[in-house]
């Protein structure tokens, strides 16, 4: 952290005294200082109103919730269609090029569609920010549902064989056997998920018009950022630092759940 | 006969999914400007092809230039870090960390640095989505080397190189394409996004956000199935590359 702080300030220093313009003019403006950034955390936006950190405090755990419910929702979708392809080569060979192909949509370009048309459809204490946990469970439920598929192929046969000559019912084959050899593999795929369903939060917020959340406040900021842009800067901060936690949050539920994994599987 | 078969229910998929949307439109009387039928789509498509396809290859251009750069870099940074372990231990956990961070939000910084409108901020922005995935997977895949095969090859007393060319090299490239599919699809994303913050009036992304914010989305959403075509092509150039390249790892088929 020291070394990328301290490269960016000689970075700065380097550019600004030799006047180089590439690969971009380098000014207070396209890299402002990091106290400059840090220090309006603590100041107001605007006269009279609360401080900039407060204000970002707010609007993160929008965005986290946004992002909690979209990834749980995804996650839980996402387990279930990995699940039911694995028993199925039919439905797999069906349905997988689909899935692989729904992640080359730009999801920006849907979410204002998706805004339109899952809005009205919600209760009104979802209005809103439901059509952008939507999006983020979109992100979600693929990495979960491709690892899921391949964690369930991967359990070992000697295994599965030896559950067949108890005549272990499916149910038992899945719950004793399966899931637990593609915990590891559904692990790999939340961490990428966490960060995706933050990300998806934040983008869905964009066309939403919403400005409750981080992806409004980064609409706002990014307006005003020829004259303030440490409050870009702040606010992508606090963006980086939400990803990071929800990141976290998972590496500490696998170390729970997951006592005995084999390392890197992802 | 049998790649028929293989891909039979995959077509038989899309016919009923094509066949229930257009149907269902038809039956419940949904709307236009919510889900708009797929035959009016394709209509779409057609009658606007010489705005879409030229839209689409401006910003095809710039999810490629990103996708070039930042794999690239993703590689030789890598190839670096493996070389030195300490170097490797020490940067790996800022690199997943990196990993974590939401980098959509810094497409506004990356227009104030490149300039709003030019088409190097949204490779920029493309390319950093691709620089992560590319070096995390690619150090892996460079770690992961036998040890034994390694310490066969150097009782044989092979060089170093010779070691990186027979031994390192191969077991990293089933782990460096895995990446590079993953950061096709990404550099895609990350060049319309950029777009949405500005960007040429000829810019796919562009277009599509501004037919949205008219409620013409049956333009935009053919300007979407041309997103997804060209992002599938990239896709799929990967993954052809991945076949020529990568004959001998069985497992590549995912």
């Amino acid at each position: 952290m020291l070394a990328l702080a301290g490269a960016w300030e000689l970075y700065r220093w380097i550019w600004t005294t030799t006047g180089w313009g590439w690969p971009f003019t380098v000014d207070n403006t396209s890299m402002p200082h990091l106290w400059t950034i840090f220090k309006a955390f603590g100041q107001p936006t605007q006269v009279n109103q609360p401080t900039l950190i407060s204000i970002l405090f707010h609007k993160s755990l929008f965005t986290g919730k946004e992002a909690l419910v979209g990834f749980a929702v995804g996650a839980v979708v996402g387990f279930t269609i990995g699940v039911v392809l694995a028993h199925s080569r039919l439905l797999q060979r069906g349905f997988l090029p689909y899935i692989v192909a729904s992640q080359t949509i730009p999801i920006l370009a849907i979410a204002p569609m998706v805004v339109v048309w899952v809005n009205p459809k919600l209760p009104t204490g979802l209005q809103g920010w439901g059509a952008v946990a939507v999006i983020a469970s979109y992100l979600t439920f693929f990495p979960v549902a491709i690892n899921t598929l391949r964690g369930m192929r991967s359990a070992d046969p000697r295994a599965l064989e030896l559950m067949r000559t108890y005549a272990a019912s499916p149910w038992t084959v899945l719950w004793k056997l399966r899931v637990p050899s593609s915990l590891p593999y559904v692990f790999a795929a939340l961490k990428l998920a966490a960060t995706a369903s933050v990300v998806g939060a934040i983008i869905g917020e964009l066309p939403s018009g919403l400005q409750d959340g981080l992806g409004g406040a980064i609409i706002n900021f990014n307006q005003y950022y020829s004259f303030e842009p440490q409050e870009l800067w702040a606010t992508n901060v606090v963006a980086a630092a939400l990803g990071i936690v929800f990141f976290l949050a998972v590496v500490g539920a696998e170390k729970i759940i997951v006592r005995r994994a084999p390392e890197n599987v992802a | 006969m049998k790649r028929v078969r293989e891909w039979a229910p995959a077509l038989v998929v899309f016919v009923a999914v094509i066949g229930a949307w257009q149907g269902a439109i038809a039956v419940f009387h949904i709307q236009q400007f919510l889900l708009p039928k797929p035959s009016d789509i394709i209509k779409a498509f057609w009658t606007e092809r010489h705005t879409l396809w030229p839209a689409g290859w401006y910003t095809f251009k710039e999810a490629l230039g990103g996708f070039a750069i930042g794999s690239a870099l993703g590689v030789v940074f890598a190839t670096v870090v493996a070389r030195f372990r300490s170097v490797g231990t020490a940067i790996m956990p800022i690199a997943i960390a990196a990993n974590a961070v939401p980098i959509i939000a810094f497409a506004p910084i990356a227009g104030a640095w490149f300039g709003e409108v030019s088409p190097h901020s949204k490779m920029a922005i493309a390319a950093v989505l691709c620089f992560l995935p590319v070096t995390v997977n690619t150090l892996r895949g460079l770690q992961s080397a036998n040890p034994r095969q390694i310490e066969l090859m150097r009782s044989y007393a092979a060089s170093e190189i010779t070691i990186w060319r027979r031994v390192r090299v191969p077991t990293a490239l089933p782990f460096l394409f895995t990446a590079l599919k993953v950061a096709s699809v990404l550099a895609m994303i990350g060049a319309i996004v950029g777009e949405y913050f500005g960007g040429a009036f000829n810019a796919l992304g562009v277009l599509i956000n501004s037919d949205a914010q008219i409620f013409d989305f049956v333009t935009a959403w053919a300007g979407i199935l041309v997103a997804s075509l060209l992002g599938l092509a990239l896709y799929g150039a990967v993954v052809g590359t991945e076949r020529l390249v990568v004959r001998w790892a069985p497992d590549t088929r995912e």
